[in-house]
């Protein structure tokens, strides 16, 4: 639409031009065109382009250099000796290996619950069941919550004494486990109920992934001879590979975003001992501890961490030449 | 290989509380070995019906036997059946190889040798030997066509069902695959249905064919017979190409009279109507173009259009003392030169006119024509 705008704004300006000329229409169109098309595109994407440039990718560059000073405290960072020790400091600190160690263990296991839990309700919901769009409704709906809102909901559920989890797990004589205040239960508390509130998403990406595989895949598989569990595990399953990356993408994205759940459960930079994950404490050393320097190599680490996630989405994507 | 029987099949599809007969009472027993074509217009009935024998819907009423066994309960996979889809159906992420052994390692405990013999049995069968290792997007129509029926002859099954799988090549290579499918279930011997809207197909490959219309049966015939002594005018008009040309008549006296139409019948064919409101019909090719009107038989008429095709010419043609512009068409030999607006004279011979209940639309007389006579082939 923009292109076509810019492409229409270009022509005109070159008509007036040429008319000018006095009807110099050969001499003039050919030369004109790169130049008209972009200085006339201009004024649609350049803002943007600065704006983005400064903002994200600028503010990215510079983060990287604050984490090569050894700026601590209030007061301008010191940009004339620049090292890596930041970097060195965080391997060698055990509150960050605990962090990592926990920012992986969320980022697997939450993905990969995601997307199972959302494969299976997606193929139970694709069996034509009555009322379907209610049911997927149902399903997606967690995800329209705010973490505030589902980090508030879930410590009512896990309360030791009167909580819900609790009380059903009382009824087959388990229990009551402290979920938030144990550190070895609480990040698989934490984990089940992102699952809870995203999995809805991984239905609905497999969902749509179900509705492409034409209807004569099914058939064709059942005419065969596969029962209905090796016709979804050979046939249909491995045609959902599309839906499957894209979806994880986002999931893992969201995994490293649990930095708002985490803040909610207990309303501090703190989060509950057992669940801290490099969001939290580089937010911590930031804004509490104010170890600028320091926040700021995590931050760059975060990062790198987040491209390691997106780049196979990318490669994929590119081999299948939609970029 | 196993004998297949319909018997009084019935298939009812419920459509928001209201139900839409899709099968009507269809009954065809299919012999061991023998090749039946389901044929009929879109919308007809004749893919629910080969989905009814593959398991894939369920049947309302009647029974189906495979093999004397009724399956009507059975699941696809406990019927011994191989299907052909009109879109192939490969799957898109497996090699050659996988699709077709796929079936094997589901449905049978053949070890991983046997099931390696089979299929490349199947693929020198089909000519598809090079191709084992490539997937269904590297394949053209033609070749994704040959892995399919491959995926099926692999199976060795009881009975194999094609649901129009010729529909999606282009014209030269539907003819070649006709006649190599012909050739393919003569060799194999296996009992096969096949759908298909295309008339040509029907003709050309069934041992019988069986139309629909409606989701009703409306014959079971060999092709020769549907041709030339077609139970309904539904099946005259289906079958032929092109179509039977039909004239609505009324018998008065000696000769049946129509718009334009002034017929004499003889007493023999006059026996065997037994109502006044007909329809005639005549194939486009028993009409001879003549000079002049010799008898009651001939009529004058006016060239409209003439589609030349070579080997032979589509004339179509109005009666010339109606006001009416309805044509009907003659198919006259490509030599024959004839121009638009030309007045000539159509030779309607009586040996080969059909006459229907205009009502019932069923056949109360088809032209002369014995399907058991001995052909003498001697020269």
């Amino acid at each position: 639409m923009r292109g076509k705008l810019a492409a229409y704004l270009g022509r005109l300006v070159r008509r007036n031009r040429i008319r000018a000329d006095g009807g110099e229409v050969n001499a003039t169109r050919d030369s004109g065109l790169v130049s008209d098309e972009f200085t006339s595109s201009l004024p649609y994407w350049l803002p943007p382009f600065v704006v983005m440039g400064l903002a994200v990718y600028g503010a990215i560059l510079w983060n990287f250099f604050l984490s090569l000073t050894d700026s601590s405290g209030f007061g301008a960072p010191d940009y004339a000796n620049l090292d890596f020790e930041m970097y060195a400091r965080a391997f060698a600190d055990p509150v960050f290996i605990g962090a990592l160690r926990n920012t992986f263990a969320l980022l697997v296991a939450f993905t990969v619950l995601c997307l199972v839990v959302g494969l299976v309700v997606a193929v139970l919901v694709d069996q034509g069941i009555r009322y379907e769009n209610t049911f997927r409704t149902i399903y997606l709906l967690p995800m329209a919550l705010s973490f505030v809102v589902t980090a508030q909901f879930w410590l009512w559920m896990y309360n030791q004494q009167n909580g819900l989890v609790n009380i059903i797990l009382g009824v087959v004589g388990l229990g009551p486990y402290e979920w938030i205040g144990n550190p070895s239960l609480v990040l698989g508390a934490v984990v089940f109920a992102l699952i809870w509130q995203f999995s809805g998403y991984a239905m609905v990406v497999y969902l749509a992934g179900l509705r492409a595989i034409p209807t004569e895949q099914f058939e064709a598989a059942r005419v065969d001879g596969a029962t209905t569990l090796r016709m979804y595990w050979r046939v249909i399953i491995p045609q959902l590979k599309g839906a499957t990356i894209s979806a994880s993408v986002v999931l893992m994205v969201f995994a490293l975003k649990a930095f708002d759940f985490l803040y909610s459960l207990t309303g501090s930079y703190y989060p509950p001992k057992g669940s801290d994950i490099l969001a939290t404490m580089m937010v911590r050393q930031a804004f509490v501890a104010n170890n600028r320097a320091y926040a700021a190599a995590i931050g760059i680490m975060l990062f790198a961490l987040a491209l390691v996630v997106v780049a196979p989405y990318l490669l994929y994507q590119y081999r299948a030449g939609e970029l | 290989m196993a004998r297949l029987e319909l018997d009084d099949i019935t298939k009812h599809f419920d459509d928001d509380g209201e139900t839409i007969v899709a099968v009507d009472d269809a009954s065809i027993d299919i012999d061991d070995g023998e090749f039946l074509v389901l044929v009929g217009p879109s919308g007809c009935g004749k893919s629910t019906t080969l989905r009814m024998i593959a398991g894939l819907e369920t049947i309302t009423e009647g029974e189906l036997r495979i093999g004397g066994r009724r399956v009507n309960e059975a699941k696809p996979r406990d019927r011994d059946i191989a299907m052909v889809f009109q879109s192939y159906a490969l799957y898109p992420h497996m090699t050659v190889r996988e699709n077709m052994s796929f079936g094997l390692e589901e449905s049978t405990d053949l070890s991983e040798a046997e099931i390696t013999e089979r299929v490349e049995s199947a693929t020198d069968t089909m000519g598809i030997s090079d191709l084992l290792d490539r997937k269904p997007s590297e394949l053209s129509g033609g070749q994704q066509q040959r892995v399919a029926l491959g995926r099926a002859i692999v199976r060795e099954p009881e009975v194999f069902l094609m649901d129009e799988p010729l529909s999606n090549l282009d014209a030269k290579l539907r003819a070649q695959m006709r006649t190599e499918l012909q050739r393919l279930q003569e060799d194999l011997d296996t009992t096969t249905v096949y759908v298909t809207h295309d008339q040509t197909e029907a003709m050309t490959m069934g041992d019988r064919i069986a139309i629909l219309n409606d989701g009703i049966l409306q014959q079971v015939a060999t092709p020769l017979e549907a041709y030339h002594a077609p139970a309904n005018q539904f099946v005259a008009g289906f079958i032929g190409e092109p179509s039977m040309n039909f004239f609505d008549v009324d018998l008065e006296g000696d000769s049946v009279v129509g718009d334009g139409l002034d017929y004499p019948v003889s007493d023999d064919v006059r026996a065997k109507l037994d109502t006044d409101a007909l329809v005639l019909g005549i194939r486009p090719q028993d009409i001879e173009l003549v000079d002049a009107v010799e008898s009651g038989h001939d009529v004058a008429v006016t060239v409209d259009v003439v589609e030349p095709m070579g080997d032979e010419n589509n004339v179509y043609l109005t009666f010339s003392d109606t006001a009416g512009n309805e044509t009907f068409i003659a198919n006259v030999d490509g030599r024959t030169l004839v121009d638009e607006g030309d007045d000539i004279v159509a030779r309607i011979p009586e040996e080969a006119v059909h006459f229907f209940d205009r009502r019932s639309g069923e056949a109360l007389r088809n032209r002369e024509f014995d399907g058991d006579a001995d052909v003498d082939l001697s020269l």
